[in-house]
């Protein structure tokens, strides 16, 4: 993972593109996140900078963004002006979750932005320099424990590399992987463990008031406003970049591939993008077309290494002691128990030949044809709601599930769940610019 | 004293006449959107906050403020009156206060959870005023091993859920553990009980699974119990407003659940559902008429709701002095910050006192605010009630299914709410109680995680969970409440059992 560029290498003079008429931004992740914040900010620009009439933002969660990417190639077609939001995340996360679908799929349009990671420790923390906690982490790998985000993202990799870089089987460094912003940087505040690795900006304010120290960043160069050496000066060999990038649909006609190419160039040079570059606390990576994807290409090979290493020595791991299947064990012992009890409780009613239980008679008497009405509503809305749109399932679900109860005014029923359905869509699409399918009904909407 | 003269700078920005009124837009916002099922407060700030970016920065953050508390408030609303939880912080409420509702009391219901909302909020907005720092170096000092011991107290409110059977409680509690499981496990990145279906590798969204068992469950049962010529799903109106009982038995819940909800809102691995459950167990605990607990008590629905309420201003205590996103809705509300170029952290007191100050000042407008625009609505929510039953339910079905799969836009999310809707259904016929299934996927994971975090920071040694103070007391505490009641029986020499009660 040498291959960070400098920003702005390789940019060249891209000619006025022609504005595009509709464009569609799919950010793999739900609303308020990283990948979200980038997919709505280049829509903002383009919008502002006439680069698009209309930009629409879809976000299409899970899995690290390789639910959105499968989406992405199956659904796009190749002369579709459609970008999807990735970044280092989806190409580790896809390379751990074996995932059926591939970065090299896909067009690569630009390398965007990224953020640079940093190791620190608490203020009060014995490990003076980079060398302290290297010399720790050689002497028992085991005693240093790493706080960090999620199993297999940016901050394991960095751990992985150094660990590598210094003698030390990656999976036997103990990486504490905790889940949502803050939570890693709980533990380090609180001195619960030794080191911890995370994005720049997440510790930018603690770093500013001194109540976690950075022993180094992973950066090539120094970054300018951080008084932090890079691993590089510190004698480890290693650069990192959490990156963010845009991708087009999979075999783009090189036409449209242009296109975009250009269009996102022009975008990143305007001024409204700096500027949100430095509210975001972002740093520039731009990366054209064909270096992004020759980066992207070195980036796959360099992350299966990673993830492949940390598998391998994971079982001697410090983990070990308490892994992944000690709790489903306990778990399903605890739910055979009860199944059995359940069993013979249910055994041992029979045989006292108690009045008959309720349950029974409930079974008995239950409103069927309701619940089929109900099922069927249900089965319809699942039918439906890719080729006829939201409002036509669920016009249909409403239906349903009036008629389920009894009501014999069809016609009211009908109105009053399009209605709904109608007044539903467009607050959600036009209100709050999420995405729900037009279907039948794309050219009235 | 310096902080009552920033404050009351603070109040005089807030105060103003344009202030107030984005305020009020805030909450009338964040409300309305929080009413959505499956919209919890995380996605309402998310949602909303692009409608404050055209203001300046004041302005924008008082109406955020106004959106937070809206959309934390907004979900108790459709819990009580539909039994239909829109996050699940509300899902406690829902227990009782869908009771209550039935049995034609939703105005008691839902004033006590707004004046109690708007008690605990108030008291929890003071506590962040005055005693942030203070707090900030308690909470520190809970590490993953700390947390476990919290989350085992926690596990014991089941025995407060399980409801008329044991068994069936505890069966209930056990699928929702299993469901817990499945997903990639985060420490190792595993995927565990995923099928190979992609989608499920982020495991069983618990808003999804409560939208399921709760919203669509309810539906399918309510169209198998169906008889012709039941119009409407709750009994005539008996009341408009709580009664002198009503608040004798309300305002101790309250207080208590600020006391709960506050500081446990403010530990770094925060989040309001926790403190909901311990005040429900209280409640119990407490209660001089444990034997209405099941049946529509209303200090069930006072305690928790006030207890989620004053959770959403801990977690802010958190955010604004560390720069800690300790939740969902913290995380978002980080993101918020940034768009007016504010970080929030240890400097932000020193850098931006007039911004900070104008934004506490206007988490109390936004509270009060929340009390005038909910109380008159009241009659307006429960006339909701009256809607006949055919409508009343294709419009909740349309909702659930609107705030599953917009957020997605995935059919097998939506396919998992009718399935889990279908299993509601079936647990509804059987008589297993639903709240345990919740807690085990709510807690198990948690639980699981921070064991293992522990272990694996003390390398093996599982003695750090006794020898570490806070943990020793919180496990006792657990073992107290667990053991307490028989030995207490045995003590007091009455062989009865206390009469459990169904609980949803």
């Amino acid at each position: 993972m040498a291959g960070v560029w400098p920003a702005g290498a390789g940019e060249r003079q891209a000619p006025d593109p022609l504005p595009l008429g509709h464009l569609r931004i799919v950010a793999p992740a739900a609303p308020g996140g990283g990948w979200d914040q980038t997919a709505r900010a280049i829509q903002q620009v383009l919008l502002a900078e006439g680069l698009a009439r209309i930009v629409q933002v879809e976000n299409i969660a899970g899995a690290g963004g390789t639910i959105g990417l499968a989406r992405f190639i199956r659904s796009v077609r190749r002369d579709e002006p459609a970008l999807l939001v990735t970044g280092l995340v989806m190409a580790s996360a896809i390379v751990a979750n074996e995932a059926p679908v591939s970065l090299s799929q896909v067009t690569p349009i630009a390398r965007l932005t990224g953020d640079y990671e940093v190791i620190v420790v608490p203020a009060g923390s014995p490990f003076r320099r980079m060398w302290d906690l290297v010399e720790a982490l050689r002497a028992e790998p085991g005693a240093v424990s790493w706080a960090g985000g999620s199993a297999g993202g940016t901050d394991q990799i960095l751990v992985a590399l150094l660990a590598r870089e210094v003698g030390v089987p990656p999976g036997r460094a103990n990486y504490i992987a905790f889940s949502g912003g803050g939570a890693a940087l709980a533990a380090l505040l609180g001195g619960q463990v030794s080191a911890g690795v995370g994005g720049w900006s997440e510790f930018a304010p603690q770093l500013a008031a001194g109540s976690l120290r950075a022993l180094a960043v992973s950066a090539p160069e120094r970054v300018p406003g951080l008084d932090v050496p890079t691993l590089r000066e510190e004698g480890y060999d290693l650069t990192l970049a959490n990156w963010r990038g845009l991708v087009g649909p999979a075999g783009a006609t090189a036409e449209l591939r242009g296109q975009l190419g250009a269009v996102v160039a022009r975008a990143r040079a305007s001024a409204r993008w700096r500027e949100l570059l430095a509210r975001y606390g972002w740093i520039d990576l731009y990366l054209p077309s064909e270096e992004f994807g020759r980066f992207l290409q070195q980036e796959r090979l360099s992350i299966e290494a990673v993830i492949l290493s940390l598998r391998s020595g994971s079982d001697v791991g410090p983990l070990a002691r308490t892994g992944a299947r000690v709790f489903p064990v306990l778990i399903g012992a605890g739910l055979a128990v009860i199944g059995v009890a359940l069993f013979l409780d249910g055994r041992r009613r029979h045989r006292s030949a108690a009045p008959r239980s309720e349950t029974l008679d409930a079974l008995r008497s239950g409103n069927w044809p309701a619940v089929a009405y109900l099922s069927l509503g249900a089965a319809l809305d699942l039918v439906l709601l890719g080729p006829a749109g939201f409002v036509v399932a669920s016009t249909v679900l409403f239906w349903c599930a009036a008629r389920a109860f009894g009501s014999p005014r069809w016609l009211r029923d009908l109105a009053v769940g399009f209605a709904l359905s109608l007044a539903a869509y467009v607050t959600f699409t036009r209100g709050l610019a999420l995405s729900l399918p037009a279907g039948i009904l794309a050219g009235l909407l | 004293m310096d902080t009552l003269r920033a404050l009351g700078d603070g109040f005089a920005i807030a105060l103003s006449t344009v202030h107030l009124l984005w305020a009020l837009a805030g909450v009338t916002l964040g409300t309305a959107v929080g009413v959505l099922p499956g919209i919890g407060p995380a996605l309402t700030v998310a949602l909303l906050l692009p409608f404050t970016l055209a203001l300046e920065p004041t302005s924008a953050l008082i109406m955020f403020a106004g959106i937070y508390y809206g959309g934390m408030y907004g979900g108790s609303t459709t819990a009580i009156l539909l039994n239909t939880p829109g996050e699940s912080a509300s899902i406690v409420t829902a227990l009782e206060g869908h009771l209550m509702a039935k049995q034609g009391r939703a105005a008691p219901a839902l004033a006590t959870a707004a004046i109690g909302s708007f008690v605990a909020g108030t008291l929890a907005t003071l506590g962040l005023t005055f005693f942030a720092p203070l707090l900030v170096s308690v909470a520190l000092a809970f590490g993953p091993t700390e947390y476990f011991a919290l989350v085992m107290l926690a596990f014991m409110a089941a025995s407060a859920l399980l409801g008329r059977s044991v068994l069936r409680g505890l069966a209930s509690l056990f699928f929702g553990l299993a469901l817990g499981l499945v997903g990639i496990d985060p420490l190792t990145g595993e995927a565990r009980l995923a099928l190979g279906i992609p989608q499920l590798l982020d495991g069983v969204d618990v808003v999804l699974f409560v939208i399921g068992l709760f919203a669509v469950g309810e539906t399918f049962y309510a169209a198998w119990r169906h008889a012709p010529g039941e119009e409407t799903i709750a009994a005539v109106s008996r009341g408009r407003w709580m009664t002198r009982d009503d608040w004798r038995r309300s305002w101790k819940p309250w207080l208590r659940g600020a006391v709960i909800g506050f500081p446990l809102g403010a530990l770094p691995m925060g989040g309001a559902e926790i403190p909901t459950f311990l005040s429900y167990l209280t409640e119990r605990r407490l209660s001089r008429r444990p034997e209405e607990f099941g049946h529509g008590a209303i200090e069930g629905v006072a305690g928790p709701e006030a207890a989620n309420n004053a959770a959403a201003a801990g977690v802010l205590v958190p955010l604004l002095a560390l720069g800690l996103p300790t939740s969902a809705t913290a995380a978002v509300m980080l993101a918020g910050f940034q768009q007016y170029g504010l970080r929030p952290g240890p400097l932000l007191f020193e850098t931006q006192p007039e911004l900070l100050w104008s934004l506490i000042a206007s988490l109390y407008v936004g509270n009060a605010m929340l009390l005038v625009l909910n109380l008159p609505l009241l009659g307006i929510w429960v006339r909701v009630l009256r809607t006949p039953k055919p409508l009343l339910y294709g419009g909740i079905l349309v909702l659930a299914t609107l705030g599953t799969y917009s957020l997605t836009g995935s059919l097998v999310d939506l396919a998992v709410l009718y399935v889990v809707g279908a299993i509601g259904c079936v647990m509804r016929v059987y008589d297993f109680p639903l709240a345990p299934a919740v807690l085990g996927l709510l807690l198990g994971p948690l639980a699981e995680q921070q064991f293992r975090r522990a272990v694996a920071i003390s390398q093996g040694d599982l003695s750090v969970f006794v020898t570490r103070p806070i943990s020793a007391a919180l496990l006792a505490a657990a073992t107290a409440l667990l053991i307490g009641p028989a030995v207490w029986r045995k003590l007091a020499g009455q062989g009865t059992r206390p009469r459990y009660q169904r609980l949803s």
